[in-house]
């Protein structure tokens, strides 16, 4: 029992004594008796001599309160030779830390004068990382829930390897040079401008808003994304935003390496106000809407005004549309080929779109770009302008250049696009679907286009031949099986049920029991299990394609189903026609009074 | 005017030595007689018996318990005030502070670390003492009070662990004190009130933490220290640690009648003392049925020293083990409370995950109706189980029925918590651990 006690007293005793020992041994303390050791040697003058040999190792700290919330920096206690510009070849910790006239420190008398002294702003202002920590892991930021890791040298444990090594570098502190130097063309932070430059050139305040710059809803507001956000999540973001957010509508932006380092170094230097403005000029900033021309935009460009055409060019070349978009020999690879714009499209058309981009296609996710009217003039003129038909080519080519951009090389729906369309592209080698609808009815879909979606009316740009060859062409290439003959299906042209508010309410009954699974309660093709089925379900509240979708074609997808896609037949689940046809009321009653 | 002088003089060489009387009023005794004096005249030891059975002192018996979960409560009193001068009960502060106690706070990790585990530990050691008590029989007569109040101190600790819990303010404790709260909010009438009540808002937010930071370092530690003090009170005047009746006792007539009827007389009492050197007069004096004076076996050793050191091996095996476990294993620490990003599946506290698990088949049955039974019959099991047998013992012949019972109901509980840990994924799915 005694010798029990004993044992167990002593590992009390030798555990306690670990922890004590453990909390009062650091490394900054033999970093000290290092830096001490080397001094004494260097040292010339006896009383420099006698000074370092009285120094005990102490806890070195500036506080700092000029810059944003007090900080305690502790940096010093190992970085001790800061400044000490004997050991500007020392390994580090205990390195002097680099002059630079760039940053404004001046050679004096035989001495450098530092423009921004350690007394006065401490270290963590500039390089982040966690001033009070006294461990390097702690100290560096190296715990992966800390916010701010020191920029461009701490990589966190959770960051993976191959975006960590886009992150190393001290250009990623410009991001908090531009907390106080916050104008525009600061020389210092070249990669800041840049940034700030890509945000508008790649078209990202469409979508985002920054407070004073931008005023895009689509997206989250970004104006404090730098304090939010580590620098692994702002990159990875960029090159590919489905990782972080699976269902993120947000394209992936065709960018270099150098172009994202700078998008990510702009977006880090965002912390909601910053410490050159007061708290009445960062409210003021959150408070007024963004000015209506971007900057970069072809109002900012010195020399002859531009008009009409031209001017259209160069707003469309400039704001971005091209981010996106094709045209000519430029491609976004994201939305749309708009070389033919000025044959499919009318001036109407353009305007609405530019206006609102979901006024046409109400599923688009083009942000509404917020351009003074005259722009939207110039921008539909150029595009009008260009009348120039496809090239005679063969219909193999015309379909590779024409359709295969949305509709995939193959026909098969997914072309490069096609993940940012909806609805999504029509999957052309779908046997059962194609195979089961009359010619009639694609002839119709590729001459005057669907309204409500992306398809555009080829009829405008190619004669009736081409387009007889090249849905001939679908056929053989995309569809591989041979085309039955259609049964005649007993579907009348026109609802029998007359519209009246009786007979939309039993639609309505009948739809919340039967359809919104699919279709969603809102009837806006999101129901729960939407996201299961491809092709998608149909917005039914898209009042461009179901007002221009004859009720014959209606009550046929929904007497007999459409094959190929999750519709089912209801004919067989024992909905009558009377039923069907107050369905369609209901859709109808959506819709009304909507373009 | 020299007797005066002597008089300061005598007063002020005899003053270390009249507060050191003051103090401890005997000398460090030499003698089991003069210790057993000493233990009945100091605060601290008074709470021993003078004497207690071999068999109470048997590690066997008790596996030291009763004894761990107390001093794991001492220690997270002590780590838990220390930690309280660094924590603040604000949702934007918490849990900054919490990345300074990792990292700039002097003695920080430990403290936390010893905290945390020691609070899963306590939680651990509570469950197991109540079984230890049912498997030996002890709650029976006169003992059933002392088993409702270690009910209570079990519910006592849960809830203070699950308190604790949401301090931190990382996703961790967010969601679980989510889903804990939920479970509180299917209790029928009384259920969005209660939750409501303890949340002070409709969500977890800045008023809950408020709420959880004072019942957790006020009310419930307030709550359990009584009990705890009751509990041990209780412990001395039902006759000690339960132990199987002695068979000298069954075999031989009571030596006094007087011992076994009620005491009309306190001086009666005093009369059937026959052996005064071990018996100490004022127990004689106490009324009621507790005193067990002429029923003590002679099978008792004095508490001190040997209690003493006991007591004191398991204090220094308790510390031992959470400092290890806290040298070696740090706190868990997730992401800063993201409302918008629930972790899936999200999960309450291991303690709580037998009833997360019930829940995700009913409701109110799994967790309201089932643990509330659960509760009754625990609370009620002394009253109902009334017969002497198999006491003192573990898993004695007589009490197989009982014990099956009981085992029946841990096993249960464990096998839930330990599907809720392990075999739980993504929208509360069962999958492999391994």
């Amino acid at each position: 029992m005694r010798l029990a006690l004993a044992v167990v007293s002593l590992v009390v005793l030798i555990g306690s004594g670990v922890v004590v020992y453990d909390q009062f041994h650091s490394r900054w303390e033999a970093n000290q008796k290092a830096y001490f050791n080397q001094a004494l040697e260097q040292a010339r003058t006896p009383a420099e001599r006698a000074s370092l040999e009285g120094r005990v190792p102490k806890i070195e700290q500036t506080i700092v309160n000029g810059f944003g919330e007090t900080r305690i920096d502790r940096c010093q206690s190992c970085h001790i030779a800061v400044d000490d510009p004997r050991f500007t070849s020392a390994k580090q910790p205990l390195r002097t830390h680099p002059y630079s006239v760039e940053m404004g420190d001046v050679f004096r008398n035989g001495r450098w004068e530092r423009r921004h002294k350690f007394t006065d702003f401490g270290c963590t202002s500039c390089h982040d990382g966690q001033g009070r920590g006294l461990e390097t892991a702690d100290a560096h930021g190296e715990d992966p829930f800390w916010p701010d890791p020191m920029l461009g040298y701490t990589m966190q444990a959770g960051w993976s390897k191959d975006t960590a090594a886009h992150l190393r570098g001290k250009e990623f502190m410009q991001a908090n040079c531009a907390q106080c130097h916050a104008e525009k063309g600061f020389a210092g932070t070249p990669l800041v401008a840049r940034g700030r430059d890509l945000f508008f050139k790649t078209g990202c305040y469409g979508c985002h808003r920054i407070d004073g710059l931008s005023s895009g809803t689509l997206g989250p507001d970004l104006s404090q994304v730098g304090k939010e956000r580590k620098l692994d999540y702002l990159w990875g973001h960029i090159v590919d935003p489905r990782v972080y957010t699976p269902a993120s509508i947000m394209p992936r932006f065709k960018l270099s390496n150098e172009d994202r380092k700078a998008l990510v170094i702009f977006l880090k230097s965002r912390r909601g106000g910053n410490l050159a403005q007061s708290s009445i000029e960062s409210f003021r900033l959150k408070a007024t809407a963004a000015t209506p021309i971007p900057e970069g935009g072809a109002a900012a460009h010195a020399g002859p005004a531009l008009t009409g055409a031209a001017h259209g060019e160069q707003l469309i070349n400039d704001l971005a549309c091209l981010s996106c978009h094709k045209l000519g020999e430029r491609d976004g690879g994201i939305s749309p080929d708009l070389s033919y714009e000025g044959l499919v499209r009318d001036h109407d058309w353009l305007i609405d779109h530019f206006r609102n981009p979901r006024s046409r296609i109400p599923d688009s996710n083009m942000p509404a770009f917020a351009l003074p009217e005259a722009d939207f003039e110039d921008m539909a003129t150029y595009l009008l302008s260009r009348t120039a038909p496809p090239a005679p080519m063969s219909p193999a080519e015309t379909f590779k250049n024409l359709c295969a951009r949305c509709h995939g090389e193959k026909g098969d729906g997914d072309g490069i696009n096609a993940i940012y369309l909806d609805p999504a592209p029509r999957d052309l080698t779908k046997a059962e679907f194609i195979n089961s609808k009359p010619q009639a009815r694609f002839l119709a879909s590729l001459t005057l286009g669907v309204p409500g979606t992306s398809m555009p009316p080829w009829g405008k740009a190619l004669d009736g031949e081409r387009i007889q060859t090249l849905l001939d062409y679908v056929g053989q290439a995309c569809v591989h099986e041979p085309r039955r003959q259609l049964k005649p299906r007993k579907v009348p042209e026109i609802n029998p049920v007359p519209m009246s508010a009786e007979s939309v309410g039993r639609g309505e009954t009948i739809f919340l029991a039967r359809c919104t699974g699919c279709h969603g309660r809102k009837a806006d093709g999101r129901g729960p299990n939407s996201l299961d089925i491809a092709p998608r379900p149909r917005n039914l509240r898209n009042s461009a394609f179901i007002n221009s979708t004859p009720d014959r074609r209606l009550f046929e997808s929904v007497m007999y189903g459409v094959e190929g896609t999750a519709m089912p037949s209801w004919m067989d689940y024992g909905l009558s026609q009377s039923d069907v046809g107050d369905i369609l009321n209901y859709i109808r009653s959506l819709n009304e009074n909507r373009k | 005017m020299s007797n005066d002088t002597n008089s300061i003089w005598k007063t002020l060489v005899d003053l270390p030595a009249n507060v050191w009387k003051s103090i401890f009023r005997n000398p460090l005794p030499t003698s089991d007689r003069g210790r057993a004096a000493t233990s009945f005249t100091n605060f601290f030891l008074h709470i021993q018996p003078v004497r207690v059975s071999r068999h109470a002192l048997r590690p066997t018996y008790t596996l030291g318990l009763g004894l761990i979960s107390f001093f794991l409560f001492v220690i997270l009193t002590v780590t838990g005030i220390l930690l309280m001068f660094y924590y603040v009960p604000s949702s934007t502060q918490a849990y900054d502070r919490m990345l300074d106690l990792r990292s700039s706070v002097a003695f920080g990790v430990i403290l936390r670390n010893m905290h945390r585990w020691a609070a899963h530990a306590m939680v651990a050691t509570v469950f197991l003492h109540m079984c230890r008590v049912f498997f030996t029989g002890a709650y029976k007569a006169p003992r059933e009070f002392n088993w409702n109040i270690g009910v209570a101190l079990f519910l006592l600790t849960l809830f203070a662990s699950f308190t604790g819990y949401l301090l931190p303010w990382d996703q961790l404790a967010f969601w679980a004190i989510t889903v804990g709260t939920s479970i509180a909010g299917y209790a029928p009438l009384v259920g969005k009130e209660l939750r409501f009540l303890l949340l002070g808002d409709a969500n977890v937010g800045q008023e809950a933490l408020l709420r959880f930071y004072v019942l957790h370092v006020v009310v419930l530690p307030a709550a359990l220290s009584l009990l705890v003090a009751v509990h041990f009170w209780r412990i001395r005047k039902d006759g000690g640690l339960a132990r199987p009746e002695p068979v000298e006792q069954v075999l031989q007539p009571p030596q006094s009648p007087a011992a076994v009827e009620p005491l009309p007389e306190p001086v009666a009492s005093l009369a059937v003392d026959a052996a005064p050197v071990r018996r100490f007069t004022i127990q004689g004096l106490v009324r009621g049925p507790f005193v067990k004076v002429g029923k003590l076996e002679d099978d008792t050793v004095f508490s001190w020293p040997t209690l003493l050191i006991a007591e004191l091996f398991v204090l220094l095996l308790t510390i031992a083990g959470v400092l290890a476990v806290s040298w070696f294993f740090n706190a868990p620490l997730e992401q800063p409370v993201n409302v918008m990003h629930p972790p899936n599946p999200a999960k309450a506290p291991w303690y709580f995950l037998g009833l997360q698990e019930q829940v995700s088949y009913s409701a109110f049955w799994g967790g309201i109706g089932i643990p509330g039974i659960e509760l009754i019959l625990l609370l009620l099991v002394p009253y109902f189980d009334r017969g002497k047998q198999g006491v003192g013992r573990w898993f004695a012949r007589q009490r197989i029925l009982a014990n099956s019972v009981f085992l029946l109901f841990v096993i249960v509980n464990i096998v839930l918590i330990l599907i809720g840990t392990f075999f739980r994924g993504a929208n509360w799915q069962f999958v492999s651990p391994f």
